[in-house]
């Protein structure tokens, strides 16, 4: 296995602490950028979020140039709440209207696409407890000040808030561990250098976003490792140390959950890619059990793989950003560094 | 001095225009932990915080007070305090804050997240106001102030600050509308009693700490003491034990003596000593008092001309000034002749528990009073 991708294409974000730098990156590369965030039912911090960026990102350095919140349909007062901080909100199941509604963060992530501007995105996961502005600058700095580079992923220790006001330093990335990083050892073990692989912070620009599939749930970060490097190499992914992340503790009926959709989408790439031969099809279903009065009682949850195709596949999405029809007929390696003012010849 | 004080309500618009740096400030800071005597982390947000806003000057003193100087157009006037106490009482590792519509809640958001995330906002609130002052500005979170902490950060800074002071505003979250000048001559004292060294015989036979106290709070109750000066007795915590059924080891009780005068409080501490030493003595167990804190007693008058102008300025923004006697970083200030006045920014509840939370909107009036008394003590009020 060749390890020097970890060397030379992992930071930390003390690196991109100049700001002033990154704002001259980014005009002089003439680049717009947009920062997303999913949310469902994220009353607790969206508000921390969407303040800190707009105060450091936005009115101190013109890094950002937009904040849009692409909701599930949360019942608490999530949409309220970043409405009155000033965040683009759209209802995901606004965007698209004709076509079938799903739910789920990939779902979000995918239809963001469509409704920001920015020629690099930045997905951030709503629920940071200690939010702070370098889960984005430092996601973006490798992407201004490096040419190479066009898709950067965050890592962090993780420590899990056990209880009120208490965190226990480690024992985070339980998914990753247990499950993730066995398949990539398996058969990818180059990716094995990804720290964090299912971490839910990353930016990238847009014409790598627009050219992959998205499945609508859990199994988005994995699929977009995948693909990523498929089309373009190891070498276009930059990794980035935050520090440190708090967020929610998930019990394990969960974290089996979305094992399970992970291992459903590792399964449907290597399958495309020949890696494997499925003799028969796989089931939908996660079954777990619960002991109810003596009795186990199964929890079937239905986890289908239903992916978003690329979205440049979508007629309207070309339509709004000026991309010719005729892109979809290009063979061989997508054409990444193409700036969207390319796309109108 | 209706000059500066005709501008002052509109203030308020442009302060709340800024609403995003200064809830970035408030968190950033309160969601790093600082309890007293382990506030280092907060120090260095502080600082970074500081430099991020290009203010003047960003160091700390000999004692690690992080400092902030706005320069004044001159040289020759002494500098202008704004000071808020970086440290907590709460021993925790995690905070964090929840943001809603119009209220921020979390353990120490009033006490005093607030206060310093107002003072890590001044560079930028004064320069979006367009103000520039004489005086330097000096922007002072001072560790080690509360509890045990007992305004070491401050006594330090004013002790060893190396010219003459014009006047100084101490910054708290709660509540808006509070006017101090004055503070109560204050010990905060624990008295301990502890029964492990005494002799080897079950439980049943040793005396019980708790019980012992209780003769000790009897006593205490039993002491007269005068209207005039205003003296009282606050008993704050008491602890011990660690069964129902079991004789403790040890028991605490926590409590201040108030008064407007320092004599009275050390009279006061004396008889409690004495009732501690009495009754450790009949009981044969060690009973210890010990002095935590103090402050002294120490007042601006009513027609001080910062009081009057304070109260000015607050009158232009429509509050009510509610005056009582505080404790904290302004006793220090008169204590040394400095004249200051301790503020309230905004409204909120539950300020001493970990569920505590400030209202928003309210919090924009008290900034802009804030900066309306820096521009009171900058027009010379105070100089004479």
């Amino acid at each position: 296995m060749n390890d020097n991708w970890l060397k030379s294409n992992t930071f930390h974000y003390s690196k991109f602490k100049d700001l002033n730098l990154l704002v001259a990156a980014k005009e002089q590369k003439n680049l717009s950028i947009s920062l997303c965030l999913p949310t469902l039912n994220e009353e607790r911090t969206i508000a921390k979020e969407i303040l800190i960026m707009k105060s450091e990102l936005m009115v101190r350095y013109p890094i950002l140039d937009e904040i849009v919140v692409v909701d599930s349909g949360s019942e608490d007062d999530t949409i309220e709440i970043a409405q009155a901080y000033g965040a683009d909100v759209y209802l995901a199941d606004d965007i698209f209207p004709q076509l079938e509604k799903y739910k789920g963060k990939g779902e979000n992530l995918w239809k963001a696409l469509y409704v920001t501007k920015g020629d690099i995105i930045v997905y951030l996961d709503a629920d940071i407890k200690n939010i702070h502005h370098r889960f984005v600058y430092a996601l973006i700095g490798p992407l201004l000040l490096s040419d190479k580079i066009k898709f950067s992923k965050a890592f962090y220790d993780r420590p899990i808030a056990t209880g009120k006001n208490k965190i226990r330093p480690t024992g985070g990335g339980r998914v990753t561990e247990l499950v993730t990083r066995p398949l990539f050892s398996l058969f990818f073990p180059e990716l094995t250098q990804i720290i964090q692989p299912l971490s839910g912070e990353y930016a990238g620009y847009r014409s790598i976003f627009e050219m992959i599939p998205f499945p609508i749930g859990y199994g988005i970060e994995t699929s977009m490792i995948l693909d990523i490097c498929k089309k373009w190499g190891l070498d276009v992914i930059a990794q980035v140390d935050l520090d440190r992340r708090i967020h929610r503790n998930q019990d394990t009926k969960s974290l089996g959950k979305m094992s399970f959709a992970i291992i459903k989408t590792f399964l449907n790439r290597i399958e495309k890619q020949g890696l494997i031969d499925l003799n028969k099809n796989i089931f939908n279903e996660m079954i777990q059990y619960n002991l109810v009065k003596n009795e186990y009682q199964p929890d079937i949850f239905r986890i289908q793989a239903i992916e978003r195709p690329p979205i440049i596949e979508i007629p309207e999405y070309r339509e709004k950003f000026n991309i010719p029809d005729q892109i979809l007929e290009l063979k061989g390696p997508s054409p990444i560094d193409r700036h969207p003012i390319d796309r109108q010849i | 001095m209706s000059k500066y004080l005709d501008s002052i309500p509109s203030f308020v618009e442009t302060i709340k225009s800024m609403k995003e740096t200064i809830i970035t400030n408030i968190v950033l800071i309160g969601q790093t932990p600082a309890p007293t005597f382990k506030e280092k982390r907060r120090s260095k947000v502080f600082m970074e915080r500081l430099a991020e806003s290009q203010v003047d000057e960003c160091t700390t003193d000999g004692y690690r007070n992080p400092l902030g100087i706005i320069h004044g157009a001159s040289e020759k006037k002494p500098p202008i305090f704004v000071v808020a106490h970086l440290d907590t009482p709460f021993q925790i590792d995690m905070v964090n804050y929840r943001v809603g519509v119009n209220t921020i809640k979390g353990p120490g958001i009033l006490d005093n997240s607030l206060g310093v995330g107002i003072l890590l906002s001044m560079p930028e609130i004064l320069r979006k106001l367009e103000l520039r002052f004489e005086s330097d500005i000096v922007l002072a979170g001072v560790i080690q102030s509360v509890g045990k902490g007992n305004l070491r950060g401050i006594r330090h800074l004013i002790k060893t600050w190396p010219t003459p002071i014009r006047g100084a505003v101490c910054v708290e979250g709660v509540e808006l509308g509070r006017l101090n000048y004055y503070t109560e001559g204050m010990t905060r004292c624990e008295i301990k009693c502890d029964i492990t060294a005494s002799n080897g015989m079950g439980d049943y036979h040793k005396p019980n700490p708790i019980l012992i106290l209780n003769d000790v709070i009897n006593q205490i109750l039993k002491l007269r003491l005068p209207q005039r000066p205003r003296t009282r007795i606050v008993f704050g915590q008491i602890r011990g034990g660690i069964s129902y059924g079991k004789t403790p080891q040890d028991a605490t009780l926590g409590f201040e003596i108030r008064s407007d005068s320092d004599r009275m409080v050390k009279s006061v501490f004396n008889d409690i000593k004495d009732i501690t030493d009495g009754i450790g003595h009949e009981h044969d167990v060690a009973l210890k008092i010990t002095t935590i804190a103090n402050a002294n007693a120490a007042r601006l008058n009513f027609n001080h001309p910062l009081v009057k102008s304070a109260g000015a300025v607050m009158k232009t923004l429509g509050l009510k000034p509610v005056s009582d006697a505080s404790e904290s970083e302004l006793s220090i200030f008169l204590s040394n002749k400095i004249p200051a006045v301790t503020l309230g920014i905004t409204r909120g509840k539950n300020q001493f528990h970990l569920n505590s939370s400030m209202k928003i909107n309210p919090m924009f009036k008290g900034i802009a009073q804030v900066v309306g008394v820096l521009m009171a003590i900058d027009s010379g009020i105070c100089d004479e």
